[in-house]
C-alpha cells in the first residue's frame, strides 16, 4: 500500500473506532474537529454508524439451530460414552482372563493379602 | 441457564455424563450456529457447529472451570470456524486503494425512521456477503464484539491474542466491512478479501 493509502486507511480506522465509541476522550475530540473540518468524513462517521446498526440489529435476531444439529450431537455423545463403557468393560473382561490364565498356568501364586 | 449451572453441567459432562452434555447442547446450540453463521456462511454453518460439538465432547473432561462455559465454547467455534475457513480455498488478499472514502447511504426514510432499523432480506444477504470478504480473523474479531457484544478482554481470551491484538483485529474487520459494503452499492468486485 503507498503511504498516501496508509494514511486513508489510518484515518478509516480511527474514525470507526470514534464511531463505534471507543476512542479516549482527547483522541475522540480529534476526530471530532477533523469531521467538523472535512464533511466526507462526517458521512464516513454516519456510514460507520449505520453499518454499526445493521451489524447489532442482525447480531440480536435470534438465530436457532438446525434440529439436526442438537440431534446429531446428542447421539454422537451418547454413541462414543457407549463405545467407552463396552472398551472398560472389556478391557476389564481381558484382564480378569489373564489373571485367571496366569494363576492357572502356576506363574503366580495366590496371595490371601499381607502373606508372600 | 446461568453461568453456575452452566458450570455445574459441564463438570458433570466432563466425567462422562451425557445428559448433562445433552443440556448443554440444548442450551447453546443457538449460540454456536449463530456464530458459524456468520462466520462462514449458511452452506458451512451446519457442518462445521456438528463438528463444535464433536470437539466439546471430546474435550469438555479438560474443561477446569477457570473461565466461563461460555466463552470456552466460544473458543472452539471460532477455532473451529477459522480451520474450516482455512481448509477453503485461500481467496486472494486484495488491497484497499480507494481514493475515495466509502459511505453508506442512508435507509429509506433516514436514520431515525425505526422501520429502517429492521434489516430486509436483501440487507442480511449484502450484510452476510460483505462479512465474506473481511480476512477470517478480522471477521471472527468484528462477530464477536459487534454481533454477540463481547469485551476486548472476553475476545482476546477466545482468540487467544493480547487484547490490543484484538482491538486491531476488530478495528480492520470494521473498515474492510465498510469498503466492501460501500463498494457493493456501487458494483463490487468478487475476487477476494479487502484488506489493509
Amino acid at each position: 500500500m503507498t503511504p498516501a493509502g496508509e494514511q486513508r486507511w489510518e484515518v478509516l480506522e480511527r474514525i470507526g473506532s470514534y464511531a463505534a465509541g471507543e476512542l479516549e476522550d482527547e483522541e475522540a475530540r480529534e476526530v471530532e474537529e477533523l469531521l467538523f473540518e472535512r464533511p466526507r468524513y462526517r458521512g464516513l462517521a454516519e456510514s460507520y454508524a449505520r453499518m454499526l446498526v445493521m451489524l447489532a440489529t442482525l447480531g440480536n435476531e435470534p438465530v436457532e439451530a438446525p434440529e439436526a444439529v442438537v440431534g446429531y450431537a446428542i447421539r454422537k455423545a451418547y454413541f462414543s460414552a457407549f463405545l467407552r463403557s463396552a472398551e472398560d468393560f472389556a478391557g476389564a473382561l481381558g484382564r480378569s482372563y489373564l489373571d485367571a490364565f496366569v494363576y492357572y498356568l502356576g506363574l503366580r501364586r495366590e496371595s490371601y493379602g499381607g502373606g508372600t | 441457564m446461568n453461568r453456575v449451572s452452566d458450570q455445574a453441567f459441564a463438570i458433570r459432562a466432563s466425567k462422562g455424563d451425557v445428559e448433562a452434555f445433552g443440556m448443554l447442547v440444548e442450551e447453546h446450540s443457538g449460540l454456536v450456529y449463530r456464530v458459524a453463521l456468520r462466520i462462514l456462511g449458511v452452506e458451512d454453518a451446519k457442518d462445521a457447529s456438528q463438528e463444535v460439538w464433536i470437539r466439546v465432547w471430546r474435550n469438555i473432561k479438560n474443561f477446569r472451570g477457570d473461565s466461563a462455559f461460555s466463552t470456552w465454547l466460544y473458543r472452539i467455534t471460532v477455532n473451529t470456524c477459522l480451520s474450516v475457513r482455512r481448509k477453503q480455498t485461500r481467496r486472494k488478499e486484495r488491497e484497499y486503494g480507494g481514493e475515495e472514502m466509502p459511505y453508506l447511504p442512508e435507509p429509506r426514510g433516514g436514520d431515525a425512521d425505526p422501520e429502517a432499523a429492521a434489516l430486509g432480506a436483501e440487507q442480511r444477504e449484502e450484510i452476510q456477503a460483505a462479512l465474506g470478504h473481511v480476512r477470517a480473523e478480522h471477521r471472527a474479531a468484528l462477530v464477536l464484539r459487534h454481533m454477540e457484544g463481547l469485551s476486548y478482554s472476553e475476545i482476546a481470551q477466545i482468540l487467544d491474542v493480547p487484547e490490543g491484538t484484538a482491538k486491531g483485529w476488530v478495528s480492520r474487520g470494521r473498515a474492510a466491512m465498510l469498503v466492501t459494503l460501500s463498494e457493493g452499492k456501487h458494483g463490487r468486485d468478487e475476487t477476494g478479501e479487502t484488506t489493509r
